[in-house]
C-alpha cells in the first residue's frame, strides 16, 4: 500500500466524524498553541537581551576588574564588583591592557560616590549608578534616546539612564528632560568635608565639637549638573547614569579642612592659641584606583584569548559571555517551567487523541474486518489508524502556528501603538517564529499524535478478521 | 486446487468447547462452483473462513496449489487474501461514506495499484455486474441487489481466482437472490472462477456443480 493512500484514507476517514474530529484538533491546537507561545515568549526575552547587549557593543568587550577570582560580577561595567580587592587598577594597568594583542581600544571606569540624585526643584530622591568613561576612547557608545553623548570637555555634565525618566515624571518625553539639572548629592560630604568640585567645605567654626561635625556629616554635599542626553537603558542594563572620567576624578577627590600639623592641637588646655585650618585635597583615585577599564577587542573570536592575556596579568576578565551564559541558565530554568505546563496541556490532548481513535475502532470494527478480508495486513491497519492520529496531530499544529502567527501580528500592532508605556516587554516576538520553530512544532504535534495513536492502532491491527467482520 | 486434510477448529463458549470443524478432507478443483449447506452453526462459514485465509484451523492442513496455508505469516496470508480470494457477504459490508466505485477500490488499494488503474478496474468491475450507471452513488442510494453487486464487483476487483460467497442472497427477495447467483455462475463459466457459495436456500444450492452438507463440523 502507498504512502500516499494512507494519508487519502486516513482524510476520507478523519471527515467522517467531523466534530469529533475538529475537537479533538482544537484540544491539541490549544497544546501547540501554549508550547510556541511559551517557547516565543523565551526565544523573544533572549533575543531582546541579546539585542541589547550588542547595541552596547557588548559582545566585543572585556572588563578587567581588580579581582581575578569575582568572575560572577553582574555588571559589565565591572562597577558592581568588589573593589577593595585584588590588584589595584590605575593607568599602569591602562598601559598594559592597552598592549595586549587585539585590544583596539580601553578606557578606565570609575564608580562614582554618589548617593541620591534628584532634579533641580524637585525633592523626589532616587539611587543612581553613576558610572564615568572616557568619551575619547572609541570603546562603547552608549545607546543615546534623546539628547547626545558625552564628549571630554563636559565636566559638569551628565548622561542619565532611562530608568530616570518615570522617576523624574518625564515618562515618553525624554527629549524635555535635556537642559534640565539634576542634584547628585555625594557622599563624601561631612563635617568639614566636600568634593573637589564648586565652592569649598563649610570650614569648622573654632568652636566646633561633636555635636557640629554630626549634624554636618549627614549633609553630603549637592553638585549640580546639566543633563545633556539620554542613554537606553534597555532591560539588561542596570540603570546607569554616565559622565566624563575627567570630571568623575574632580568628584572623587575629597577635600577637607584639617588642622596644620605644625600647630599645637586645639584639645591643648594650656594654650589660648587659635587654631589654622588648610584645605587638604585627599585623591582616592590613588587609594582606589579605576573601578574597572572596558577593552574593546578587534573580533569576537579573539575575545577569550584577551580575557586569558588579562588573567595571567593578575585581574579579574569578565565578557559579556559569561553574561550571555547566565542568561541562558535562567532562561532554560524558566523554558523548562514554561515546557511543563505546555506540556501538560498538549499531554491532556494527547489523552484526546488516544480517546477519539479508540472510539474510531469500536466504530470501524467491522470495517476493519472488511479491510482485512480484501487484503490489508496488520501493519496496514496500524498504520492507517496511526497516520489518522498524527494528521489529527499535525493539524493541530497548524493550527497552533496560525493562531500564534495572527496573536503575533496582534501583539506587533500593541507595540507599535502602545509601544512606549509596555516598557521591555518582549511581545512583538511572539509572531516571530524561527523556521525551527514551525518544523519543530508541527513535527512535535505530529510526533504527539503518532504515539498517542499506536495504542488504539496496535488494538486495532490484532483484531481478529473473523470477530471484526461478526461485530455489530 | 484447494485440498483440506484433516481440517479442525473449535471455540471456547463460556466453559463449554464447540467443535466447528472435526476431521474435515475436501478438494474443490479450480473452477469448481461448490455450494456448502447445513443448519446454523454447523461450521459452514468456519470452513469458508479458513478456505478464505481469514481463520486459523487447530489441525489438518490447507493446501492451496499444493502450499500450506495454515502456516503463512500475515503479510503472505494476506497477500493470498488480496490477489487469491474474492468475499462475498450476506450484509455487503460496504463502506457507507464510499461511493461505489471506491468501495471496489479498496482491495486494490491493498495491492498497491496506482490511483489512475484503481479507478479503471473498478469501473471494469462495476461494468461486470451491471452498475455502470451507478458508481458514484453511496450504498444508501443503491437497492440490495445493487449493493450486493457491488459486493461481488469489490470480490472481483483484483482478478481471484476463488470467490466465497456466505449466504449471498440472504438478505435478497428471491427474484434479486436469482440475479445474485446469476451473476455468480457466470462468472463460473466464463471466467472459470472457483465459486464456493454458503447457502441455506436449496435453490441456491441447486445451482451449483457439487453440494457438500456440514452437520457438526463433520461433511456428511
Amino acid at each position: 500500500m502507498k504512502y500516499f493512500d494512507y494519508l487519502r484514507l486516513a482524510l476520507k476517514n478523519l471527515s467522517r466524524q467531523k466534530s469529533r474530529t475538529v475537537l479533538t484538533i482544537i484540544a491539541i491546537t490549544v497544546g501547540s498553541l501554549s508550547l510556541i507561545l511559551m517557547t516565543s515568549l523565551v526565544i523573544g526575552i533572549r533575543q531582546s537581551l541579546i539585542d541589547q547587549f550588542k547595541n552596547l557593543g557588548a559582545f566585543n568587550l572585556v572588563t578587567v576588574i581588580k579581582d581575578p577570582n569575582s568572575v560572577d560580577s553582574n555588571n559589565l561595567m565591572g562597577t558592581g564588583g568588589d573593589t577593595s580587592e585584588g590588584k589595584m587598577i590605575n593607568d599602569t594597568t591602562l598601559t598594559e591592557v592597552e598592549k595586549i594583542n587585539h585590544v583596539a581600544a580601553a578606557t578606565p571606569i570609575i564608580s562614582v560616590n554618589i548617593g541620591t540624585v534628584r532634579l533641580a526643584g524637585q525633592d523626589k530622591k532616587t539611587w543612581p549608578n553613576v558610572v564615568a568613561f572616557d568619551p575619547r576612547s572609541d570603546v562603547f557608545t552608549v545607546p543615546i534616546i534623546a539628547g547626545r553623548n558625552l564628549t571630554t570637555s563636559d565636566m559638569d555634565k551628565v548622561v542619565v539612564g532611562s530608568r530616570f525618566l518615570d522617576d523624574f515624571g518625564y515618562g515618553g518625553k525624554a527629549n524635555d528632560l535635556i537642559g534640565k539639572k539634576v542634584i547628585l548629592n555625594s557622599k563624601m560630604g561631612g563635617g568639614g568635608s566636600g568634593v573637589d568640585w564648586g565652592p569649598p567645605p563649610e570650614k569648622p567654626p573654632a568652636n566646633a565639637d561633636d555635636s557640629w561635625y554630626k549634624a554636618q556629616g549627614n549633609k553630603g554635599v549637592d553638585i549640580e549638573a546639566e543633563i545633556v542626553g539620554v542613554a537606553d537603558n534597555g532591560t539588561v542594563g542596570d540603570g546607569s547614569s554616565y559622565i566624563n572620567i575627567a570630571w568623575a576624578r574632580r568628584l572623587n577627590t575629597q577635600v577637607s579642612w584639617q588642622q596644620d600639623k605644625n600647630q599645637p592641637k586645639t584639645g591643648d588646655q594650656n594654650s589660648y592659641y587659635q587654631p589654622t585650618m588648610t584645605l587638604v585635597k585627599n585623591d582616592n583615585f590613588l587609594d582606589q584606583g579605576y573601578s574597572s577599564i572596558i577593552l574593546k577587542v578587534d573580533d569576537t573570536a579573539n575575545l577569550q584569548s584577551v580575557a586569558s592575556a588579562v588573567s595571567k596579568l593578575g585581574y579579574g576578565a569578565m565578557t559579556a559571555q559569561s553574561m550571555i551564559d547566565q542568561i541562558n541558565k535562567i532562561l532554560t530554568m524558566v523554558g523548562v517551567v514554561l515546557g511543563v505546563i505546555a506540556g501538560i496541556s498538549l499531554f491532556v490532548a494527547a489523552i484526546g487523541i488516544i480517546n477519539t481513535m479508540i472510539m474510531a475502532t469500536y466504530e470501524r470494527t467491522k470495517e476493519i474486518g472488511v479491510m482485512r478480508a480484501c487484503g490489508a495486513t496488520k501493519s496496514n491497519i496500524r498504520r492507517l489508524f496511526t497516520f489518522e492520529a498524527a494528521l489529527l496531530g499535525f493539524w493541530g499544529g497548524v493550527f497552533g502556528l496560525l493562531i500564534s502567527f495572527i496573536l503575533g501580528l496582534l501583539a506587533k500592532t500593541l507595540v507599535q501603538k502602545y509601544g512606549a508605556s509596555l516598557g521591555n516587554l518582549p511581545i512583538n516576538n511572539i509572531g516571530n517564529f524561527p523556521w525551527w520553530l514551525i518544523v519543530g512544532v508541527i513535527a512535535f504535534t505530529t510526533f504527539v499524535g503518532m504515539i498517542s495513536g499506536l495504542y488504539p492502532a496496535i488494538r486495532a491491527a490484532k483484531l481478529n478478521p473473523v470477530d471484526a467482520l461478526r461485530y455489530e | 486446487m484447494i485440498e483440506l486434510k484433516s481440517v479442525s477448529k473449535s471455540y471456547q463458549m463460556g466453559d463449554d468447547t464447540i467443535h466447528a470443524l472435526d476431521g474435515v478432507d475436501l478438494v474443490v478443483k479450480d473452477g469448481d462452483f461448490l455450494a456448502i449447506t447445513g443448519p446454523s452453526g454447523s461450521g459452514k462459514s468456519t470452513l469458508a473462513n479458513i478456505i478464505g485465509g481469514l481463520d486459523e484451523p487447530d489441525g489438518g492442513k490447507v493446501l492451496v496449489n499444493e502450499q500450506d496455508i495454515s502456516k503463512l505469516d500475515d503479510k503472505t496470508l494476506s497477500n493470498y487474501r488480496n490477489h487469491e480470494i474474492g468475499f462475498v457477504f450476506q450484509t455487503f459490508n460496504l463502506q457507507p461514506t464510499y461511493t461505489a466505485l471506491e468501495n471496489v477500490m479498496i482491495p486494490l488499494i491493498f495491492a498497491g495499484i496506482s490511483s489512475a488503474e484503481r479507478k479503471k478496474r473498478a469501473a471494469e468491475c462495476l461494468k461486470a455486474v451491471g452498475l455502470a450507471d451507478r458508481m458514484a452513488h453511496l450504498p444508501s442510494q443503491l437497492s440490495g441487489g445493487q449493493r450486493q453487486r457491488v459486493c461481488i464487483a469489490r470480490a472481483l476487483a483484483n482478478n481471484p481466482k476463488v470467490i466465497i460467497a456466505d449466504e449471498p442472497t440472504g438478505n435478497l427477495d428471491s427474484k434479486k437472490g436469482e440475479e445474485i447467483v446469476g451473476i455468480l455462475k457466470e462468472l463460473n463459466r466464463q471466467g472459470k472462477i472457483t465459486i464456493i457459495v454458503i447457502t441455506h436456500d436449496p435453490s441456491v444450492a441447486r445451482q451449483a456443480h457439487r453440494v457438500i452438507n456440514i452437520k457438526d463440523g463433520r461433511i456428511s
